[in-house]
């Protein structure tokens, strides 16, 4: 299983992609992953919640691919949730980076 | 109904939440307000960090210019820093407001001394009193995050990152930066641009050349002698690169081997179609970057004069929230029209601008 994770924006713009395989994720994220890949999280989640007016915040798209199973999701530094925020900061720390 | 009823949990903010999870207050607004007011200053800043607290921990549910309608109008600077301590909670810890002298490390003051920069540029140059033009004040926070390699405006406060050490210092460093996301705030009160493909990159473009107008005032630097970057200094000397962005010459900012290439065009041959970075908000930027530059340069002197009072009234009085780079080149052709004379040097000048970066301008008058 990979768990890739991309970030864009920011006021530098610079783009970043971290990946990892995902077969020694600590158990407290393992639960994560089983929700995404189980469609329990929307793949999209409400760019709503980002303030009016608000600028130079990070973008994220989260990926896991298991085999030919594949879930997508697509966030922000607003709207991502706690447990996504865990599993992206474990990535960025532990990856080959790949950009 | 009993108190337990009411109350379902103590959250760890020391909050009392209810059974429909709202957070409740145990000062209410009003209070805090009337402190703010008429109480002494160590009251008045404990009373404005709550009132800046209860904001951030209702969810965000922020109404733009909530703070400054609550007051009568300020017609002074009023700025206020905060310390994160390296989390990510805001504001974080009050370390320096207005007037303190000296207080807080080399961050803390450059927030503090650059927000003011901006202040008196926009008072000075636009006679624009503050972000929401009634004396908002400007909160910031530093040491966001740990190694934190951003910067950003969140619709209330400026918020800057310390940088890894690897790729960025400081993000307070820069006087261009502090007036790059101030302005993301001038926009939100005035076209509101959107933040997302050419709207977005029309936002990014104005934060832009504003920084670079704040950095330009502070040095009281021509056109010609600016050096037109944004974030110069930024990056650490491990890195192979001048600035962020280059508005002289979009593409030409940084060539490193750990962040890549500068992609910004500087032409709409080039611009960048793609869904990351909303659209390429900060890619595409480049495009009216440029042509402000163009703009600046062939009309000379201090860039703020005639520059940067088109693009000023265009921003608070023509574009709105959808409006692409066409919208934008149009409306700037049409304020120098009015500005200085139809046909003049300086109308002439916004249309090859706009032309030289592959916008035609489509002008009603």
């Amino acid at each position: 299983m990979k768990i890739k994770v991309e970030r864009s924006g920011g006021l530098a713009g610079l783009p970043i992609s971290n990946e990892i395989d995902g077969k020694n994720l600590p158990s407290e994220l393992v639960s994560t992953v089983k929700n995404i890949m189980g469609g329990q999280k929307s793949t999209s989640l409400s760019m709503k919640s980002t303030p009016k007016g608000a600028g130079d915040h990070y973008i994220y798209k989260i990926s896991i691919i298991n085999g030919v199973n594949r879930r997508v999701i697509e966030c922000n530094q607003y709207s991502i949730q706690d447990d996504l925020k865990s599993l992206v900061k474990y990535v960025e720390k532990n990856s080959n980076r790949t950009n | 109904m009993d108190f337990k009823e009411r109350f379902d949990v103590i959250n760890r903010e020391g909050q009392f939440v209810n059974r429909r999870n709202q957070s409740c207050f145990i000062i209410p607004e009003y209070m805090n307000k009337n402190i703010v007011e008429k109480g002494t200053k160590k009251q008045k800043e404990h009373a404005w960090k709550n009132l800046i607290l209860t904001e951030q921990l209702r969810g965000r549910r922020l109404v733009t210019g909530l703070m400054s309608s609550m007051f009568s109008i300020s017609n002074k600077l009023e700025r206020t820093i905060f310390d994160a301590e390296n989390t990510e909670n805001l504001p974080g810890t009050l370390v320096r407001h207005e007037g303190e002298r000296l207080k807080g490390g080399k961050t803390v003051s450059e927030a503090y001394d650059y927000s003011g920069a901006t202040y008196d540029f926009y008072k000075d140059i636009f006679e624009r009193n503050s972000i929401d033009t009634r004396g908002m004040k400007l909160d910031s926070t530093v040491h966001y995050g740990e190694d934190y390699n951003n910067a950003f405006w969140n619709g209330t406060q400026m918020v800057y990152g310390d940088g890894d050490g690897e790729i960025f210092q400081r993000f307070t460093k820069s006087i261009d930066v502090i007036g790059h996301e101030l302005t993301h705030g001038v926009t939100q009160y005035e076209a509101a641009l959107e933040y997302e493909g050419q709207a977005g990159a029309l936002n990014e473009s104005f934060s832009d050349v504003f920084g670079s107008l704040v950095k330009q005032y502070a040095l009281k630097q021509r056109a010609d002698k600016a050096d037109w970057l944004i974030g110069a200094g930024l990056f650490t000397n491990k890195i192979k690169g001048v600035a962020l962005r280059s508005m002289k010459e979009p593409g030409s900012a940084y060539n490193d081997p750990t962040i890549g290439k500068d992609p910004q065009p500087g032409h709409m041959k080039n611009y960048v179609d793609t869904t990351s970075d909303n659209g390429g908000v900060h890619i595409n930027s480049g495009i009216p970057n440029r042509a402000f530059y163009l703009v600046a340069i062939e009309l000379g002197r201090y860039a703020w004069e005639k520059a940067g009072k088109i693009w000023y009234i265009a921003l608070t009085e023509r574009l709105k929230e959808r409006s692409n780079f066409q919208k934008a080149a149009n409306s700037t052709y049409e304020v120098a029209g009015t500005l200085f004379g139809k046909n003049s040097q300086e109308q002439s000048s916004v249309k090859r601008a706009w032309d030289q970066v592959g916008i035609k301008i489509k002008a009603v008058k």
